[in-house]
Parts: C-alpha cells; structure tokens; sequence
C-alpha cells in the first residue's frame, strides 16, 4: 500500500487512478469489485472471460475523476464483440490512460457512499450514507472522526434517515453490518496512518444481497 | 490552574483613577465583593484605586504575585509579560484586544508574548477576554461590572461552571440565573484562547469539587483532538453550545465527502462520539443544567405523564416521542393500583387526575408511577391551581431522589407566575414543555455516554492501553 502511495507522489498525482485506489481500499478491510487492467483488445477480451459476462469497462487513469461526463464507461458487455467495441470506443475518447479496466457488474438496488476527509480541527473523518448520483441532494449522511471504534461506526448505520435500507428491503436480504463497520473502521484507519491521502470516495457501495462492494473509488492525495 | 481561580494575590494592570478607567472596575469589583486576597493596583503614578495599594511596575509589589490580570493597550502587553516573568508571577490573564485578531501587528505581539510565555514558564488566559468568576470565594476579575448589578448572581454559590468565548453571553447566563433555583459555580471567559483553551478549563472543572454541571460558549475550535480526549474522561454533564456554521471549508474540496463534512457536521459527531451534549439554543445554558444538579439521570426512554388537564398530556406525548423517548405502557397492577385512589380520569398514560385537591392524592400518584418497573422517568404537567400542589412538588423532588428517577416538571401557568414559584420554593420548574422534554432528553443522553465512556475505559484497560486514557473521574 505505502509503495502504491508513495509511486503516485513520485509521479506528482493529484489522485489515485480507481485500479490503484481500489488496490489501497481492499487492503484496508473494504470489498471491491473483481477487475483486471487491460492493455489491449485482447487482453480485455481475456480478462472478460475471466471475471464472466456480463462486464463494465472504464477508462482508467488518475487524470480521471469524473468518469462519467468524459464517455469512458461502458456497462453491461455481454460478448467478446461488444468488449472489443468497448475498447476502442474509450480507447478514441480518453486521451492518455493507464489502461482499461474490465470489472465484474455488480447488481443491487442499494447504494451508499463510505469516503474520508481531514477536518482541520478534528483530523481525518469518515463518512457514511446515502450514495448514488442523488449523494449530494440528499445529504443523508453522517460523519465520525477517526479512529473509529466498533461501536462509532454501528452508530453511523443508525444515523442515516434511510437507515431502513440498511435491513431487508424488496426481497432483498438485510446488509452485512459487520462488513460495513469493518469498512468503516478501515477507511478511518487509512487516514490515521497515512497522511498523504487527503480524501477518499467511495461511491457507489452497492449492495449485491447481503454483501457490499465498492464499484467505482477515488483516493486524493496531498500535494 | 487553580490559581486562576483562587489567588491569594492579585496585580490588577491599568488600574487607574483616570476617568472611564476600564482596569479601574476590577479593582471596584474586588473591593465591592470583599475578595480576601491581596488586591494591587498598577498604573504610572503608582495610586491606589478603590482601596487597592498601587505600585508603577508589578516588580515593585512586594511580596508574591499569584495573579497578574492586564488591562492596557495591547503594545505595552509585551514589556508587561516579561516583567510578570522576571517578578516570578506564574499566571497571566491578559483581558485587552488586539493581538491575533489585530492584524499582522497584532500577531507579532501575540509571538513576542508567547516566547515569555514558555521562558519562564507561565500560563496564560486570553488575550482578549474577561478573566474569571468563582463565586465560593467571591473573585470576580471581569471588567466593567459595575457594583450592585449583579449582587444576586454573586450572592449565591452554586454548581454550574463555564467556559465562555463571549462576555455577554456570561452577563446573559448570570442574569437568567436570578430567578432559577441553581446558579454559577465558576465561569471563565477564554478569548482567543493562546495558551489556556476550553480543554484545560474541563479539566480543571472535572476536578473541581463545587462543579457538577460544565456549560460552554464556543466560537471555535482549535484543538478538536485534544478536546475529545478530555471530554471522554469526564463524568459530569458537558453542554456545549457552538457559533459558527461555515461552508468555507466545502469550496476548497476535491472530493464529494469534503464537500458534506462542513464545519458543523464536523464539531455534531465530535460532540456525539466523546459526550458532549450538544445545545441547540443560548438559552439551554442556563435552563438544562438543572435536571442534573437537582434530578437523578433518566436511565431509559420510557417516561410516564401526569396532568390534571387532559389536553396538556396529549402535547406532552407528543413531544415524548419527537425527542425519541417513549410514552410507557403502564401495566395493569399500576393502573389497578392508581384506580384505587379513586380520583382519576385517566389511568392510562398520560395519567389524567383531573381536579384533584387533596395533596395526599398527588403524593400517592407520584409513588406509584416512581416505584412501576416500566416508569424510567416522569413528565408531570399539574397546573398550580391551589397551593396544595406546590406542596406536593415540593415532596416529588424528594420522592425522586428516592427512587433515582427524575421528574423534569413544568405547570402549565403564566411565565411570572412559573418563576415565583421556583424563586421562592427553589423546585426545579421548567419554564415550557418544549424544555422540560428535551430536559429529560439531554439527562438520558447523558446516561448513554456515561456507559460509553466506561465501556471506552474498559476497553482500553483491556487493551492495557494506559497512556492513550485515564478512567473517568468521579464527581
């Protein structure tokens, strides 16, 4: 993690690419999606066969902080054809990139946002809640300072006024609190360790029936 | 620290018998009070003031100085300091402005301070601030109090203590307290905070053995982590009310948690992870801190109403369960037993006992809602139609004692009529329902933090973490 860290400030990143943020999220305790960086057609195509259809493919670059506006997603490739299209098409609109990611769809229709920030005062925080494109209407989140212990972090489950999502909800089974509050836990102790991270987003969480995985990820480095 | 608030010697800088004098009314304040330490008063001619002996320079008082309170223009501050310093006065409240909030003037003042500061190894409080207030041995070092204003506040000695980052807040929380039955132990006005902040002042307070409740102002916080770790280790109520909801730090963010994680979603979770009891009016100040110092804490949700007027106990539960209390489910051996005093409306809660008038009733009633198991805490509403129920108020605050369930009381009467009462009978009278819901609220939030704050000790002892905690300290 500290190699991955330290590389990025080398190369004067503002940002970890989401392959590299994702690499520092699941060391520290958060489930992430299964995923390969692939640097060429073939390669994805492989990688594709690996993980199973269907397959989201995105641009992956630390210049990239906002995938969805730049046309370097593509979601829900179900054959070797459309995963080669994919390709090319982001490969045409991204300029440079470190690769493309191919990762599994992960399917569920809950998302929250885990993330951290460093409060002048207060020192690093993190922050729980409602995720998804409505993240910042709602403001329906809730924050704690890290370290975090157990008991905080089951604390910040039931401060979200959709805390009922949290439970069984449309046939699906209740989320995994344990997995969250370890996430939680995690994400506090990132920041408590290493001062180059200056904030991280994780959104969205989804759910996928009981378990969490993070699909897309932003880790910001200090400069 | 203590010497902040119990000197035996005092230097009181800037006294002068010039007209319009501000360091003048310290020394007026002082005599007015009969403070039994040593008073002196420092100006250029070296002339008493108010009774207080005066000298040019605080080298020239003889004998020990504990306490230098300064009041001149902020750029003689500096020469001032050092004297303190080469004088061996171990503690500095510096009450003029003009430093780290002046300007780049100011803060090279401010450094030039802050190196006597740590040579000789004094503390200080301020600058621009008021100093302090403890009203067990009558020293009051705030400027501009004129004599006579405040005879009430300082008459009586009480059990509540502060932190202030505002005068006027204090001149408002000492005002206030005229007509209630608790008063101010301690009050100590912080200002910019470069040395002595509001976490040195818990702590002192946490072992101060005529506090039990700690109200604070806040403007700002500098030291958050600094001020979680005393807060987890102290046992008695911390209420705090914060200024300053700023969305500075959400323009600067890259990412989308920074951009939630204002200021006071900030300083909310801090306030709720280490036990501080957040306020959410100036007022709470001074009207909650009495459900501590007369009432035991509410150790559960669910709260029993009593009214003798069946529409004040529709309101009551209303408000019970927006605060996220419960209304309990009186069992049937209770409303069996309040049917036998053969006088109610209602036995079933809210209990209505409609015009009851024979004090006895009242007292049977309060027993047996007290001593029910499902009865953590009670809401009881009685409108003063008679004396008899003043009377019988006055036997419930002993009754809960008993039992070690508290009662957070408000008769529903004009506003005058509430604080004769509690003047005169020194019952703790909430002046609304709206405020003796959330009085219950606050007792029970504090109760889950105390079982926090063991649980977070426990579990460091466990650990055999000892640096990083201390076990909280007893009342």
């Amino acid at each position: 993690m500290k190699e991955i860290l330290e590389k990025a400030i080398s190369k004067k990143q503002k940002a970890l690419s989401e392959y590299e943020s994702k690499l520092v999220l699941a060391e520290a305790g958060v489930p992430v999606t299964r995923e390969k960086l692939a640097r060429t057609r073939e390669e994805a195509v492989r990688f594709a066969d690996e993980i199973g259809y269907p397959v989201a493919m995105k641009g992956c670059s630390h210049l990239l902080t906002h995938k969805t506006e730049s046309g370097v997603i593509h979601l829900n490739l179900d054959s070797p054809e459309e995963v080669e299209g994919a390709f090319e098409a982001i490969e045409k609109a991204a300029g440079q990139i470190d690769g493309v990611l191919v990762q599994e769809m992960v399917k569920g229709n809950r998302e929250f946002v885990i993330g951290l920030t460093r409060d002048p005062q207060f020192g690093p925080c993190v922050m729980f809640g409602l995720g998804g494109i409505f993240t910042e209407v709602l403001k329906d989140v809730s924050f704690r300072i890290a370290p975090l212990t157990e008991e905080d972090a089951e604390e910040m489950l039931e401060e979200i006024r959709s805390k009922e999502l949290l439970d069984e909800f449309r046939g699906s089974p209740a989320v995994d609190r344990d997995m969250l509050v370890k996430a939680l836990i995690g994400i506090g102790d990132l920041g408590e360790r290493y001062d180059e991270i200056a904030e991280i987003d994780v959104n969205p969480l989804i759910v996928s029936g009981s378990r969490i995985v993070a699909v897309d990820a932003l880790v910001i480095l200090h400069q | 620290m203590d010497k902040f608030f119990n000197p035996e010697s005092i230097a009181v800088v800037g006294a002068s018998n010039t007209p319009f004098n501000l360091a003048a009314t310290i020394c007026g304040i002082t005599t007015y009070m009969k403070y039994s330490g040593n008073v002196y008063a420092v100006n250029r001619k070296g002339e008493a003031v108010h009774g207080c002996p005066g000298y040019t320079t605080v080298m020239d008082i003889p004998g020990n100085v504990d306490l230098a309170v300064i009041l001149i223009s902020a750029k003689q501050v500096p020469t001032v300091v050092r004297q303190c310093g080469e004088k061996g006065i171990k503690h500095l409240i510096i009450e003029s402005a003009g430093f780290s909030e002046g300007g780049p003037d100011g803060q090279s003042m401010q450094e030039e301070i802050n190196g006597y500061i740590s040579r000789y190894g004094m503390r200080l409080m301020g600058p621009n601030c008021l100093g302090i207030l403890n009203t067990h041995n009558r020293f009051c070092c705030f400027y501009g109090i004129i004599p006579g204003k405040y005879d009430t506040g300082f008459a009586t000695t009480g059990s509540i203590s502060y932190i202030i980052q505002s005068g006027g807040i204090g001149a408002l929380i000492l005002d206030s307290f005229q007509k209630d039955m608790v008063t101010v132990s301690k009050m100590a006005s912080i200002g910019n905070k470069s040395d002595i902040d509001e976490s040195d002042i818990i702590d002192y307070y946490n072992g101060d053995a005529s506090t039990e409740v700690i109200g604070m102002y806040l403007e700002n916080v500098q030291n958050g982590r600094k001020l979680m770790n005393t807060a987890m280790k102290v046992k008695k109520p911390l209420l705090a009310f914060k200024v300053g909801r700023t969305s500075e730090g959400s323009q600067a963010a890259a990412s989308h948690t920074a951009g939630m994680a204002n200021n006071d979603a900030v300083f909310e979770c801090a306030c709720r992870q280490s036990g501080i009891i957040r306020l959410k009016s100036i007022s709470e100040l001074h009207s909650l801190p009495k459900i501590f110092a007369s009432m035991p804490l509410l150790r559960g949700r669910r709260i029993a109403v009593m009214t003798n007027s069946g529409a004040f106990g529709g309101i009551a539960a209303d408000l019970i369960v927006e605060s996220g209390m419960e209304m309990t489910r009186l069992s049937p051996e209770t409303q069996a037993k309040l049917d036998k005093t053969g006088q109610l409306f209602n036995v079933k809660n809210p209990v209505d006992l409609g015009p009851a008038m024979a004090k006895q009733t009242f007292l049977d009633i309060f027993d047996i809602l007290l001593s029910a198991e499902e009865v953590d805490g009670l809401l009881p509403v009685p409108n003063v139609w008679q004396d008899v129920v003043i009377e019988a108020i006055l036997d419930l605050v002993e009754m809960c004692r008993k039992y070690g369930k508290p009662a957070a009381i408000y008769v529903p009467n004009a506003i005058d009529r509430i604080l004769q009462i509690r003047e005169k009978y020194r019952i703790p009278l909430f002046e609304s329902l709206e405020e003796a819901t959330r009085a219950l609220a606050v007792s029970y939030q504090q109760f889950r933090f105390l079982k926090k704050k063991e649980r977070f000790h426990e579990r460091n002892i466990r650990k055999g973490d000892f640096e990083k905690t201390e076990s909280p300290v007893g009342v």
